[in-house]
């Protein structure tokens, strides 16, 4: 699937990819892509360093000495030569009509320093005035997991992307796949777009917006250069797809000189507040933050309303998860006379209570029907307009891992459960002392769209701003 | 005299602050409420604006060169009489000519008091990325100290202003505590859409405050303005 007719569609959908001066013993980019030659893609790499040749053809990879002579249309090239280099690979990708080429090569205008400046205005005005689609320089490029072309390693490899992402930073454009893969979720197209010299945040935003692919859109920005384009297409993206705007260095800098009480009041952090609501994009502060938001667009029902039904395993916990979710402005309130009269016809009481928040391990003990039964009276209940329970690995890791088939069981019922309902299901999922074997499990939960948090802190917020949003019908 | 009369006498004068008569009357000709003020440059024209007005009425200085003019004694309120208003002209005048000389005293112009309400700020600020931007919050304290205020990007598209009131954490106080009565939200609304409009109208005007507002059952009024030009 891709967006025909648009100017980066080629790039972020490629049959060719060239590896523009990749070095040894790691030739790191070409082995980033080794998926996407074992997908069909052609994978080429260019070097003229003979030394460099043999490395590269043992990895199976063809090599040319020049762009020019690759035989057929290169719709992505990944850069990583020398930064003095670079203008005549530039004048190559021009030449080659190049859909568009990364530069991982750094050492331009993020330096400050005279050359740097100089290097970058020159591949600036070569690129403009080719029109020619430039990602970077000084980034990670672009990471297209259907495709197999990455930027790291260790992010997956995937068919079933549906969330876009777009960052100023190469690190956060790693770590955030990285993460997002270790939750179950993956990637349609990323961008790391590094000093922006031709494409900026807005052209990746906009292709973003129209591809069928990208169901949600996420972003790290540190700034904007063009505010009012970037507005008019966070705007236009709000409008057909949730997007949530991570952004990066809040902290005030110093006062600006000014002569009225509005503009010392207006630092740059409320004012970006309030564009991104006035824009309709959800604001989130760090990573985390950032993969709790999009796992609660991807696999919530939407829901407008504030109350909830807490179910709980112990009582402490049920204290927790009420304190969490009327932190953020939710209502934990009384269920319908018909739930409790329903609830009290089997819940044990003794060391257990169903007021709300449920306190229910002693009643529901690993049984599937009874469990289902306390789903299927909350999700009745006209007083309650979503459902939140805590499973904690603190006592869940040891029957889990003695029993494996009730981890299937429990997925199973959550996620026949969310099948039925038309509310929102959110599952905590505390790794107490089990981080390793919860990261596993989490992933099974994952995989039939249960969505699962590490707290009921980080659930709470995410919902708070999420949930209006969910897309999962 | 038209905004642009005023901008570009300003500018003649090399000047970016514009007076609060000035201010005022280019809101009110931008369909907001404010207070009717006038300039009086003797005692008597002072007394006599008063009694066109009504009572009661406040006095303030009009001075390019005062940026506070409360600190500097150049501000009298609940003026009742005309002997007052004559009266607290030459106080003001002596008052700020005693504690700034080297300002400037164009005259002291005569408003119209504000019945009693919640004091709100309506302002506008020019945000070097996105242009100009307003900004909403309560009055005193809440604004001083807490920073209890809400941006959106002018002009305000439907529902924007609504949005604002709602985002401060002492929207509470609209509501009416201790007995007071709701105030107007529409009416407060409808400022905001109406100053929003002439910062994106006006793109000469940098900043912008509003400070304060008097929010009230019966509706909103600005009691001061302030207009601060952008370098020309």
């Amino acid at each position: 699937m891709s967006v025909p007719g648009h100017p980066l569609d080629r790039m972020f959908n490629p049959k060719t990819v060239a590896i523009i001066g990749d070095k040894g013993p790691n030739y790191m980019w070409l082995r980033n892509n080794q998926p996407f030659k074992d997908r069909g893609g052609n994978l080429y790499s260019v070097q003229i360093d003979e030394k460099e040749i043999p490395g590269i053809e043992e990895l199976g990879v063809e090599n040319f000495r020049a762009l020019t002579d690759i035989p057929e249309p290169v719709d992505y090239a990944l850069v990583a030569v020398p930064r003095h280099v670079s203008p005549y690979v530039m004048k190559d990708l021009i030449e080659a009509e190049v859909g568009g080429a990364a530069f991982f090569t750094s050492g331009f205008a993020e330096t400050g320093e005279e050359l740097g400046v100089s290097l970058q205005a020159q591949l600036t005005e070569m690129a403009r005035e080719a029109n020619f689609n430039v990602v970077g320089p000084n980034c990670m490029g672009l990471y297209l997991p259907r495709a197999g072309v990455r930027f790291n390693p260790d992010v997956p490899v995937a068919d079933d992307g549906r969330v876009g992402f777009v960052s100023q930073s190469g690190t956060h454009s790693i770590m955030f796949s990285l993460v997002m893969g270790a939750n179950g979720m993956h990637l349609s197209r990323c961008a790391s777009f590094g000093n922006a010299i031709v494409l900026d945040i807005s052209d990746y935003l906009e292709y973003l917006t129209e591809d069928p692919e990208t169901e949600v859109i996420a972003m790290y920005v540190e700034g904007v250069k063009d505010g009012p384009r970037f507005v008019k297409a966070l705007r236009a993206a709000t409008a057909r797809k949730p997007v949530v705007v991570w952004k990066g260095g809040q902290t005030d800098a110093g006062a600006r000189a000014t002569m009225s009480h509005t503009g010392s009041l207006a630092s740059p952090h409320a004012v970006w507040q309030g564009i991104m609501r006035q824009c309709g994009a959800i604001s989130t502060n760090s990573l985390d933050e950032t993969v709790d938001a999009v796992k609660v667009l991807l696999d919530a029902k939407p829901s407008t309303g504030k109350r909830m039904a807490l179910m709980a395993m112990t009582g402490g916990q049920s204290v927790s998860i009420t304190d969490a979710f009327v932190g953020q402005g939710f209502e934990v309130g009384r269920l319908s006379e018909q739930s409790y009269e329903e609830l009290s016809s089997f819940f044990n009481i003794i060391g257990g209570s169903f007021q709300n928040p449920l306190d229910m391990a002693g009643t529901v003990q690993g049984k599937r029907e009874t469990l289902e039964r306390i789903l299927g009276i909350l999700d009745a209940d006209e007083s309650v307009d979503a459902l939140v329970m805590e499973q904690s690995a603190m006592f869940g890791a040891r029957q889990w891992k003695d029993h494996p088939e009730r981890v299937e069981d429990l997925v199973d019922t959550l996620a026949s459960h969310i099948e039925r309902s038309a509310k929102p299901f959110l599952m905590v999922m505390h790794p107490a002392h089990e981080e390793a074997f919860v990261a596993e499990v989490r992933l099974k939960f994952a995989e039939r769209r249960i969505p699962v948090f590490a707290s009921f802190e980080r659930a709470a917020a995410a919902a708070a701003r999420a949930l209006p949003q969910g897309t999962r019908s | 005299m038209t905004f642009a009369d005023t901008i570009s006498s300003a500018r003649a004068e090399n000047r970016t602050l514009l007076s609060e008569v000035e201010a005022k009357a280019a809101l009110g000709d931008a369909g907001v409420p404010v207070t009717a003020t006038s300039l009086a440059q003797t005692r008597e024209e002072a007394a006599a604006q008063a009694e066109a007005m009504g009572y009661p009425v406040a006095l303030k200085v009009v001075s390019p060169n005062v940026a506070h003019k409360s600190d500097v004694g150049g501000v009298v309120l609940g003026l009742e009489s005309h002997e007052e208003v004559a009266e607290a002209y030459d106080e003001i005048i002596r008052s700020v000519q005693a504690a700034q000389p080297s300002a400037t005293i164009e005259g002291v112009s005569v408003q119209e008091m504000a019945s009693p309400g919640v004091e709100v700020i309506v302002g506008v600020t020019t945000d070097p990325q996105f242009g100009p931007v307003m900004m909403f919050g309560l009055g005193g304290i809440m604004v001083e100290v807490l920073g209890d205020v809400a941006f959106r990007l002018a002009p305000l598209g439907e529902g924007d202003a609504r949005d604002m009131i709602d985002e401060i954490q002492g929207r509470q106080v609209l509501d009416g505590v201790r007995g007071q009565p709701p105030v107007d939200l529409g009416a407060i609304e409808a400022m905001l859409d109406r100053v929003s409009v002439f910062a994106a109208e006006h793109p000469e005007v940098a900043e912008l405050d509003l400070n304060p507002v008097i929010a009230s059952p019966e509706g909103a009024i600005a009691v001061d303005a302030r207009i601060v030009l952008a370098e020309a």
